[in-house]
């Protein structure tokens, strides 16, 4: 069986709960940040909500793809669908775990990436050609990591990590160019753990621990960004 | 310098100026209050009139002094500036 992290038995189930709550959340910021899009047609609002779909579509792959891979009942009924693609004795199936965490890595990276673009502050952004190319670059390389990343995880989650890192300060500098408002810093201190989160997987190979942590943290992230959400909508 | 204020910031302004005065506000109070030109302002209150958000009164004349003219701001007007300041919050919060 192919299978890319090596999580304690206990905790199966648990993280696809846990990533079921992040992928609630981020369609939330995603439909209210579209919803801003249309109210005032300005662009960022509508890369911001495509950046948080994408976060949203890594777990909900990570959840399809790991739920196969736990219950046995869910595994069936995939066999019985893919045997006709995969072969009677499903020797694609590697295929098919691979495939379901390349969507995983691609699209949380793609994610963080363009989380990292919005959060710069920069003249004209996103709007001259030069800028544009720069994205086509960072897409070709998270496209890259994405299928190393099959082979070494640590690939995937040291390359979040960094864009994290990159997405925490630009935060950090949002929260101080707004007069330090509380809901940036909350938003500041979401990326900060989920960021720490990411740490935490990358060194899953010392301890399986490690991704319970690292769950815990990501979880706790996202709950930091649901509450800023509901302050900001209920203002 | 600071920078241009967008179309929207424009209908904000003149919308918190209204309610700042209560509610009900002259347009030369407003033209002052918003910073606008007279020619801006009416482009932008002709355009308001027609979504709603405000309504122009007209109180009768004293004697022979012309009507006097008020600008109201509507529930929809409200409703507006409730939702730009929750979206200018959640620009603040989101570094956007």
């Amino acid at each position: 069986m192919y299978r890319l992290f090596f999580t304690p038995g206990w905790f199966n189930g648990w993280d696809i709960i846990f990533d079921a709550v992040g992928l609630l959340i981020t369609l939330l910021i995603a439909a209210y940040s579209w919803r801003m899009y249309r109210v005032n047609g300005d662009n960022k609002f509508a890369y911001f909500s495509f950046a948080f779909l994408l976060v949203g579509l890594s777990f909900l792959a990570k959840i399809v793809t790991s739920g196969i891979l736990y219950y046995t009942p869910v595994r069936d009924v995939a066999a019985d669908v893919l045997r006709p693609v995969a072969g009677q004795r499903l020797e694609l199936s590697q295929l098919f775990y691979r495939a379901g965490f390349f969507l995983q890595m691609v699209t949380m990276l793609g994610g963080w990436l363009l989380i990292f673009f919005i959060s710069q502050k920069s003249r004209a952004r996103l709007r001259k050609f030069h800028e544009v190319t720069q994205i086509a670059l960072f897409l070709y390389l998270v496209l890259l990591i994405s299928v190393v990343s099959n082979f070494k995880y640590f690939v995937f989650y040291l390359t979040s990590g960094v864009l994290l890192g990159l997405i925490v300060l630009n935060y950090y500098k949002n929260y101080l160019n707004t007069n330090r408002n509380a809901n940036a810093y909350k938003v500041m201190l979401s990326f900060l753990f989920i960021l720490v989160g990411n740490f935490f997987f990358i060194f899953v190979f010392l301890a399986q621990s490690f991704y319970v942590i690292g769950e815990l943290f990501l979880l706790l992230g996202f709950l930091l960004l649901l509450s800023t959400y509901r302050k900001v909508v209920r203002a | 310098m600071a920078s241009r204020r967008s179309r929207l910031e424009l209908v904000f302004d003149i919308l918190l100026a209204i309610q700042n005065k209560g509610g009900t506000i002259k347009p030369t109070h407003l033209m002052y209050k918003s910073n606008l030109s007279h020619k801006l302002l009416n482009n932008y209150l002709e355009e308001l009139l027609g979504k709603g958000m405000v309504v122009v009164q007209e109180e009768p004349a004293k004697k022979k002094k012309k009507g006097l003219k008020k600008v109201v701001i509507t529930e929809k007007g409200l409703n507006f500036l409730a939702e730009f300041r929750r979206m200018r919050e959640f620009t603040d919060a989101f570094g956007l």
